[in-house]
């Protein structure tokens, strides 16, 4: 098992549905090989540092997990053909990882998880307000 | 033979900043201390002028690449843009 960590780029345009069946099936690629989901974690929507396939925006999905290297292969590919996915970029992070560090990652994700929810209201109002840009220029 | 004129002494001393400060660790999706480390162009800054040691630069040039690629800092151009 090595460890890996993923980050997808959808596009802007998907409803929370269509969003939901990607991440279960990109998850249960790696459920399926055996690995184990660390942290999944959506960013949301968040402008492009510079336009991909036309998008300025894109929704960003972060993934941290355990897997063998096939199962990556595999979920890349199915990145590569499904045409919501703007890009995706996978960083192996560990070469082995034993069943009690992964139950340990997870606790520390999960730790890391409730703090971020209560500092998280300054970030809200800054992500508001580049949302408050896009709702204008659609109007236009 | 002439003398050579004084090297100044004035440049201070650059310290890394990861060396300084050890909690602070390099990683990709960290794009706020990423920006520190790029000009507004988006160009990694050297390190004769930024003064991070070896190693660290090294991590940090992987990190700004990596984050390139999923589009959390521009390849070229601003930052806002």
């Amino acid at each position: 098992m090595r460890r890996y960590e993923t980050i997808y780029i959808l596009r802007p345009s998907l409803n929370e549905e269509q969003i939901n069946t990607i991440v279960d099936n990109s998850n249960s690629i790696v459920t399926d090989g055996n690995g184990k989901i660390i942290e999944l974690d959506r960013w949301g929507m968040r402008k492009l540092a510079y336009p991909i396939r036309k998008e300025l925006q894109g929704f960003y999905i972060f993934c941290d997990y355990s897997a063998e290297p096939e199962a990556v292969a595999e979920m890349e590919r199915k990145f590569r053909i499904e045409d919501a996915v703007l890009r995706y970029m996978t960083v192996k992070t560990a070469d082995a990882i034993s069943d009690e560090e992964i139950a340990e990652a997870t606790d520390k994700a999960a730790n890391k998880k409730i703090v971020s929810e209560e500092t998280e209201e300054s970030a809200d109002e800054e992500s508001s307000v580049e949302n408050d840009d896009a709702d204008t220029s659609e109007e236009e | 033979m002439a003398q050579r004129p004084q090297k100044r002494l004035f440049s201070r001393k650059k310290v890394c900043r990861f060396c300084a400060d050890k909690e602070v660790g390099i990683d990709y999706k960290d794009v706020k201390t990423l920006r520190n480390f790029v000009s507004e162009r988006g160009k990694i800054i050297p390190r004769r002028i930024v003064g991070t040691c070896a190693s660290h630069q090294r991590q940090l040039c992987e990190a700004i690449k990596r984050a390139r690629q999923i589009a959390l800092l521009p390849y070229s151009g601003s930052i806002q843009g």
